[in-house]
């Protein structure tokens, strides 16, 4: 009887493993249909694009985008989803979606060519590259002035990537997270800290005294954002493209960059007519 | 087989050995066993100074060991490496500080951070351990003309070192696999080199696992180590048990 019960558990075991190994992954889709949640992986601290806000709401504007991406999955899948959201950082976001914890990354992720070999991206919803925040009146000008500075940097962000390997004599100080790097900047122990431009100004407004930080240098890098879902599910993909793209096209987007980066936004970015034209040009026609 | 989690997965462990990726592991490893060693002996100091003190009748070398013990280890250690990297720094005078600054001030944070937590619980283990000792031996020490500290150094001490060599394993690996927590105030260790070979390759198995082997094998070399230290100063007849603990 106990030999039996033994065999009848091993049986069920291999059973189920390969039961698991060669079905197919669900589509995010069938997932969000079978479940009726879409849950989006955002930020705490990555204002004014996903942060949580005075009145602890989760907001920014990649969680507006992200609301115009769930009003598409809605009217596709022609029931009510239900929104979840989930923390992620730049180390979690690919295990995150991988293990499909989160189905949607929408914060402030850089599209690359290697991080496309893991996951896909959505068509580029903003455009901002690395510069460096340093005190009012510090001797670092731009990337040229970083050698042998203290420069903080986020782990596993695109410009610790590029610092690492174009300006090799910085002292590069990574961190896991932004709060704890802009710190550390503002005691002193860091002489710049590199991070996206946008980003650098966010932090700039927020940290109580403006006047004091300057955020400086040509754009050591190109970082276009976009929204990181599961590999090779290209139903999904294109419905939240449709869904940028329409609000591209419609106007709905550029209120929301209004809303957020406009004059009496929370971070005042103006649009280049470059930046425009760009955004433009990746809608593709109906 | 790792349809088991429902994602598919391709292996690629040659990111581990394609440079730059085998330096930052090794410069990893470096980091991690500098301040794993670093914060052992202080911790080993702290636990016997202050351990000893916490069974000594001398009522105020007794207060000040246990305020030491209950307010370090009773705060979490990542809470203490916040402290000493963003906290304490900036009291010290700024020429001390600058100097910090320019030498690394992540890396002895750190030190500070686990060498004075881990302290803190040797200390526990040590008064175990001292406390174990009948107190005749004490007295006997005491009546045969040695000083309480002489007592101490050359008796007591000395056998409850012995008597703890299995807890103080313990706490030493501990303290070890606890250098990882360095990462957040930015200290390039072995944790940290993995996480970084996982970003910038999104090979997250393949990183981790060299990490958690690396580990493996230095928790395993320390271990044996400490069993041949055990089977060699065994006291016969005292605290010898013949075998020590299998592996």
């Amino acid at each position: 009887m106990k030999r039996f019960v033994r065999i009848l558990i091993v049986g069920l075991l291999v059973i189920g493993i390969s039961g698991v190994s060669f079905g197919q992954c669900p589509s995010t889709l069938d997932k969000i249909k079978n479940s009726g949640v879409l849950t989006l992986g955002v930020r705490n601290a990555s204002g004014p694009f996903s942060f949580i806000n005075r009145q602890n709401d989760r907001v920014g504007f990649s969680n507006d985008l992200a609301e115009l991406v769930h009003k598409a999955i809605e009217k596709k899948l022609g029931k009510p989803i239900k929104l979840e959201m989930k923390e992620t950082s730049p180390s979690t976001r690919i295990p995150m979606l991988t293990s499909q914890a989160v189905d949607l990354v929408t914060e402030t992720y850089t599209d690359t060519r290697s991080r496309r070999e893991s996951i896909d991206f959505s068509i580029t919803y903003f455009v901002t590259g690395a510069q460096f925040i340093v005190k009012k009146g510090s001797p670092i000008k731009g990337a040229q002035d970083t050698g042998g500075k203290r420069i903080g940097t986020q782990q596993g962000s695109t410009n610790e990537r590029v610092l690492r390997e174009k300006y090799t004599n910085a002292q590069l100080v990574t961190f896991p997270d932004q709060a704890a790097a802009f710190m550390a900047l503002q005691q002193g122990k860091l002489d710049a800290y590199c991070n996206d431009g946008i980003q650098l100004w966010g932090l700039k407004y927020k940290s109580g005294n403006p006047d004091q930080w300057e955020v400086v240098g040509d754009y050591i890098s190109y970082e276009p954002y976009g929204m990181g879902m599961r590999k090779n599910d290209s139903d999904f993909r294109g419905v939240v493209n449709a869904a940028l793209m329409e609000a591209i096209e419609g106007g709905e987007y550029f209120k929301l960059y209004d809303k957020w980066f406009g004059p009496k936004g929370e971070l005042p970015y103006p649009m280049t007519p470059d930046v425009k034209a760009f955004l433009l040009y990746q809608v593709v026609p109906k | 087989m790792f349809g088991l989690f429902g994602l598919s997965y391709e292996f690629r462990w040659s990111v581990l050995w394609v440079d730059p990726h085998l330096t930052w592991l090794l410069n990893g490893l470096s980091t991690t066993l500098r301040l794993a060693a670093i914060s052992w002996i202080i911790a080993v100091l702290l636990g016997i100074i202050f351990g000893a003190m916490r069974t000594v009748s001398f009522r105020p070398a007794h207060a000040i060991a246990t305020v030491y013990v209950e307010f370090f280890r009773n705060v979490p250690l990542l809470v203490w490496l916040f402290f000493w990297y963003f906290g304490a720094p900036e009291v010290f005078p700024e020429f001390l500080k600058q100097w910090f600054i320019r030498h690394g001030i992540e890396f002895w944070s750190g030190v500070a951070a686990i060498s004075i937590y881990h302290g803190s619980r040797l200390a526990e283990v040590i008064r175990s351990g001292i406390q174990a000792i009948p107190k005749t031996q004490l007295e006997a020490g005491l009546s045969s003309g040695l000083s309480v500290i002489e007592t101490y150094r050359l008796i007591l001490i000395p056998v409850a070192l012995r008597l703890i060599v299995p807890p103080a394993t313990n706490e030493s690996l501990n303290l070890l696999k606890n250098t990882s927590l360095a990462m957040t105030i930015g200290v390039a260790e072995l944790t940290f080199a993995a996480r970084q070979i996982e970003t910038y390759t999104a090979k997250a198995v393949e990183a981790l696992t060299a990490a958690a082997l690396i580990y493996l094998v230095l928790c395993l070399t320390i271990s044996m180590i400490m069993n041949k230290i055990e089977r060699k100063y065994a006291i016969p007849g005292l605290i010898a048990r013949g075998t020590g603990a299998e592996h």
